[in-house]
């Protein structure tokens, strides 16, 4: 069950450029939160701006009772939220959502990030490594400094490919492009999970198509609530059993969806 | 209804004045593992059509200072699956159930509320003649004198139970239609639905909306709504609600103070759902403070300069 609590932030780390990493006290997230689930939540200090964010949960930290996030400050949500110092509390209100569901065994789970959408796959791949599933991670970003997570991956012995559309670190050109050459080279079924811009998004959902794999992909539109009930976050999305296409809220039916079953604008 | 909180407003009891508002807390059960419903006043549900309703486009919802412009469209299950599916659970929760009504014609107001009729659970209709994200009724009804008085007249043939009809800001003078709608039949107000509002993308020279415009709520409109419920109160004899960008006890007792009987809390919502108990919290220290009985001792004590109490 989520929970809605004033949480203090326990640790800040920064990260080269605008990232942190930043860990919250909340028993109910540490303990329940599934990788792809997400918390809203919002700096004390700042009056503005107005609503809590949606941030997806990075890892949990069960025996400590905390979270962590993964933040890029681009804005006054996210830049207040930078700005605590330890001690001081945001609202918060978590685990919500539906997360990522792990493959079958025997099945490798193919893990697509861009950017900071990297930020569930660290939690869902120590889950995967706890499950003894295969999987392999895709880190794309445009430029070296949007991977910052490099570091923190490489250390964890994951098995990480990168990408950058401008070349400045691992494979030149879209993270799609390591993903289907790694495609072609495997010899066992996959799965893929993606988290990043829709249109890196729609460009994984086509790969599994075309290849006739399964896709999960977690959808980020603009969010109110987080609980459905402003109905702001809504994706038109079209199950096998709809005879046409739905709003359906991200908050609480996603922000993991079925790629199959997304109607991509 | 006993106690320093509870409250009667146009035959409807409530143990503590707030509810919350619709469009903003779903049918109620959205928030049963977060909070205890019992905590609230009542709860107005999403407003209602005869068949369910799939809304506006997206963009949605646009962040404003200390605002959300909205434009959902009325997205809803239909009266039917919310009468069938949502108010059976509402029966263990001790809180007042209002349901707004909404309808692109006036016969569907009046199907959707006689439908309501045979619900037992149901304590009240709030009338919805200010949505501003629909083409058909909402404030084209409730921008109009002849319609507002001939939707709640509809509403109140053929219902026994307190009828609330919700007024736009979106008018030139609230207390005529406050007036209209108290000749009609209405048992209370509520006051005021969102301010009609615009935000623009300037590098693609569009709203930010995909309806266009929307509807401006939260702290922003605050002292309009304040100053709208003012005079919709003074104007009438009946009952008025508040709301308009609750967030504290403080913003709560504004609208008592200047006549309201009660308060919907509306955007809050979205920003801390555990508002409530803190809300209640803070107005039984204030009557505590000024040594007052309840919260009926507080409703319009405004003391206005160049009037006489």
């Amino acid at each position: 069950m989520p929970a809605n609590l004033d949480v203090p932030l326990v640790s800040r780390e920064a990260l080269p450029g605008p990232y942190a990493l930043l860990t919250f006290e909340h028993p109910q997230v540490a303990r329940e939160a599934r990788p792809g689930q997400f918390v809203m939540i919002k700096a004390h200090t700042a009056p503005e701006p107005f609503l809590r964010r949606p941030f997806s949960i990075m890892a949990v930290d069960r025996e400590r009772g905390t979270f962590t996030l993964f933040l890029k400050g681009v804005g006054p949500g996210s830049r207040a939220l930078i700005d605590l110092r330890v001690g001081e509390e945001a609202g918060c209100l978590g685990p919500l959502g539906r997360g990522f569901e792990a493959p079958p065994p025997g099945t490798e789970a193919l893990l697509v990030a861009g950017g900071y959408g990297v930020a569930p796959f660290y939690m869902f791949a120590e889950e995967l490594t706890a499950l003894g599933r295969p999987f392999h991670l895709f880190y794309g970003g445009r430029s070296a400094p949007d991977l910052p997570l490099v570091e923190v991956l490489t250390e964890s012995g994951y098995p990480l490919s990168l990408s950058t559309d401008d070349g400045t670190s691992g494979t030149p050109g879209r993270v799609t492009a390591p993903l289907t050459t790694y495609l072609d080279a495997a010899a066992g079924p996959s799965v893929l999970y993606a988290c990043g811009p829709d249109a890196m998004l729609h460009a994984v959902a086509r790969v599994a198509r075309e290849r006739g794999l399964g896709a999960q992909v977690s959808l980020d539109p603009w969010m109110g609530c987080g609980v459905g009930t402003c109905l702001g976050c809504v994706v038109r999305i079209q199950r096998p059993s709809d005879p046409r296409p739905k709003w359906r809220p991200a908050c609480t039916e996603g922000p993991v969806f079925d790629a199959r079953d997304v109607v991509w604008s | 209804m006993s106690g320093p909180l509870a409250v009667e407003v146009g035959g409807l009891s409530l143990k503590n004045p707030l509810l919350a508002a619709s469009g903003t807390f779903g049918y109620g059960v959205e928030y049963e593992s977060l909070l205890d419903l019992s905590t609230l006043g009542g709860i107005v549900s999403k407003g209602l059509y005869l068949e369910p309703r799939d809304g506006c486009d997206v963009p949605r919802i646009v962040e404003t200072p200390s605002g959300l412009l909205n434009a959902i469209g009325l997205q809803g299950v239909g009266v039917r699956a919310y009468v069938r599916d949502v108010l059976p659970r509402l029966e263990r929760y001790d809180t007042a159930v209002v349901v707004n009504v909404c309808g692109d014609t006036v016969e569907e107001y009046a199907e959707v509320t006689r439908i309501l009729e045979d619900a037992p659970r149901v304590d009240a209709i709030e009338i919805n003649i200010s949505c501003p994200n629909v083409k058909k009724g909402g404030m084209a009804f409730g921008g109009d004198p002849r319609m507002t008085h001939e939707v709640v007249a509809a509403v109140r043939r053929v219902t026994r139970r307190p009828v609330i009809p919700k007024l736009s800001p979106n008018v030139a003078d609230i207390a005529l239609f406050a007036r209209v709608c108290e000749e009609a039949g209405a048992s209370a107000l509520s006051c005021i639905n969102t301010l009609l509002g615009l935000v623009v993308d300037v590098e693609k020279r569009r709203p930010r909306l995909a309806f266009g415009t929307g509807g401006l709520s939260g702290p922003a409109i605050r002292p309009i709504a304040v100053r709208m419920a003012w005079q919709a109160a003074r104007a009438v004899s009946i009952p008025v609600i508040g709301i308009g960008g609750i967030m504290s006890a403080d913003d709560a007792l504004e609208f008592l103070i200047v006549g309201c009987s009660a308060v919907q809390v509306g955007t809050a919502n979205f920003v801390d759902p555990g508002i409530y108990e803190r809300i209640n919290a803070g107005l039984v220290a204030y009557l505590e403070r000024h040594g007052l009985a309840g919260i009926r001792d507080v409703v319009g004590t405004l003391a206005y300069p160049g009037e006489t109490k």
